[in-house]
């Protein structure tokens, strides 16, 4: 299946869209750019640290709700389209913790309505979230708990470096939340690096993180996490990631979005020379 | 005899003192865009911490070897982890354990007088002046350490020390009173003008030491609220020769913590000056440090 065909068929406007990788790292930024393309609305996007990839789909206007307990460019400064998005009151954010939506995804596994926690109590956050409530252990310990709700994603959408035709998907690195997000969504996106055999992935530590039997779609995408990292391939590219935040987001669609294949873009995006730069 | 150093920048005295809190059992949770809080681990890790673990959040995975720190190569560092866990397993299973004792260093943008913090916004939450990366984990953890949280911030001034916090992020002394969920709450907050600590009863933020060359007044006139102040003010013990060698040489040659401090065009060509650097390692590793 294409990357095109994978986007238009299982991403639809106003979905709830998972997405995979922490910050810098191994965001599944091709998917993106595409949905981008497809110019997807109404999204609402739920990832664990969000950065370059939520400021893209805000930039582009494919979002109208973040659920994220860090939206920034790290050591680069802010992400500037959620700041001014934010500011301006363009869209909804629902304040997260990592907890919150570490337990979020647990009680989709689950199928339950809410997951206790001793943290959150004494901060802010009931005061702008209604959907949390504080309250005491029913069984009688005494103990002042605070009630999570469920996360059920629509789609996630995840970028590994090992994948299968089946859909298995293995991750070198850091899992991060991606094994959680497969294995709850509705549907499963996996791009990835690396076409490989089931017998390679049987042979891959941590084997199948990203099992098959949850996987809609796999899309074999060189750089596809470009430019963030995906280890052990690439580590993330400073020069293009200070580019994007010098760049007005429209300029930077025409240049590395709009109609551009995945070699368009890696040619636009500095080429051979970018990618000797970045390979581990 | 300990040799005292007095040619420092404020960065290093700011690693420097964080790093002297570090104990050797201690877990070290290492966050996001903290390069001066990784210097201060490494810099304890091999000095006098040899035992003390790192927890890379941006990994979820523990590493026992000190490496030096590095923008471009961190994950190749987290990489060579002796576990690894997803983030609902390190939410749920390593940061709240009583049996760890965890030491995670937190930079408010606003703090308060009971040491209650703001990472969200300035302004009004639903209408934000500002709007921040946001709290991440700071939220749920901040009142959970039983090694108590701790604080720092190279900015001292009245617009990081304020009397109300817009929003609280993370949980100080609520209204004075002990931290909840069974923490000890705020341990500390060093900054670029001294080491405060918080009183035992009243659990109001208190000048402890004041740095060399910094006067009584300047910190009072960088507090948005009054500070306790005792009796007898002491100087901080200013970096030793031995931890400033260390942490040039050793530990952050390239001065990736300072990234933390500067602003403006000098933080533009630090920035530049580490890539080039680091893009140009042929080895794409950050160094093992013996």
């Amino acid at each position: 299946m294409s990357l095109k065909e994978a986007i238009s068929t299982h991403v639809q406007d106003g979905d709830l869209v998972g997405i995979g990788g922490l910050s810098f790292w191994r965001k599944p930024i091709s998917a993106c750019r595409e949905i981008i393309r497809q110019n997807r609305k109404d999204l609402t996007v739920c990832t664990f640290v969000g950065g370059i990839e939520v400021d893209m789909l805000i930039g582009a206007g494919c979002i109208s709700h973040v659920k994220s307990c860090f939206v920034g460019m790290e050591i680069f400064g802010m992400a500037p389209y959620y700041r001014k998005a934010i500011e301006s009151g363009l869209i909804k954010i629902s304040e997260e913790s990592e907890a919150s939506i570490a337990l979020g995804l647990k009680c989709s596994y689950l199928k339950v309505p809410f997951m206790p926690l001793k943290g959150i109590i004494g901060t802010d956050f009931p005061k702008v979230r209604n959907d949390i409530k504080q309250f005491e252990d029913p069984l009688g310990s005494g103990t002042q708990l605070m009630a999570l709700p469920k996360i059920d994603l629509d789609v996630a959408i995840l970028h590994v470096p090992y994948a299968d035709e089946f859909g298995n998907g293995n991750i070198a690195g850091a899992v991060w939340l991606d094994d959680d997000m497969a294995k709850t969504a509705k549907k499963t996106i996996i791009t990835c690096e690396k076409l490989v055999e089931m017998e390679d992935i049987r042979h891959l530590p941590g084997k199948a993180q990203l099992p098959m039997q949850t996987t809609s779609a796999v899309v074999k995408i060189p750089f596809g996490a470009h430019p963030t990292s995906c280890y052990p391939i690439y580590t993330f590219d400073p020069n293009h990631i200070q580019r994007y935040l010098k760049t007005e987001f429209e300029q930077y669609k025409q240049n590395f979005i709009v109609n551009k294949t995945n070699v368009q873009y890696l040619d636009a995006a500095g080429g051979s020379q970018t990618i000797l730069n970045i390979l581990l | 005899m300990t040799e005292y150093s007095n040619d420092y920048t404020v960065d290093e005295i700011l690693t420097v003192l964080m790093a002297r809190e570090v104990r050797n059992d201690d877990v070290m949770i290492v966050g996001v865009a903290t390069p001066m809080v990784w210097a201060a681990f490494t810099l304890a890790k091999v000095t006098h911490a040899p035992g003390a673990i790192y927890h890379y959040i941006m990994g979820n995975t523990f590493v026992y070897e000190p490496r030096q720190v590095s923008l471009l190569y961190l994950e190749m560092n987290t990489a060579r982890a002796y576990r690894f866990q997803n983030s609902g397993e390190c939410t749920l299973e390593s940061l709240p354990s009583e049996k760890l004792t965890t030491i995670e260093w937190f930079r408010p943008a606003q703090i308060d007088i009971f040491g209650n913090t703001n990472n969200i916004c300035i302004g009004d939450w639903s209408n934000p002046k500002l709007r921040f990366p946001g709290c991440a984990g700071i939220a749920d953890f901040s009142m959970f350490y039983s090694r108590g949280s701790f604080l720092y911030t190279p900015r001292h001034d009245k617009r990081t020390f304020v009397p109300k916090i817009d929003f609280i992020s993370g949980v100080g002394f609520p209204d004075g009173k002990p931290s909840i969920c069974g923490g000890s709450g705020p341990q500390c907050v060093i900054t670029n003008l001294a080491y405060l600590t918080f009183d035992d009863n009243s659990k109001r933020m208190k000048i402890c030491t004041i740095h060399p060359g910094i006067d009584l007044e300047t910190v009072k006139n960088s507090t948005g609220f009054e500070l306790l102040i005792p009796d007898e003010i002491r100087e901080t013990k200013p970096p030793t020769e031995k931890e400033l060698k260390t942490l040039r040489e050793k530990v952050d040659p390239l001065e990736i913590r300072k990234l933390e401090v500067l602003a403006g065009k000098e933080r533009e060509e630090l920035l530049k000056h580490v890539i080039e650097k680091e893009l140009a390692m042929e080895k794409r590793f950050p160094k093992l440090i013996n």
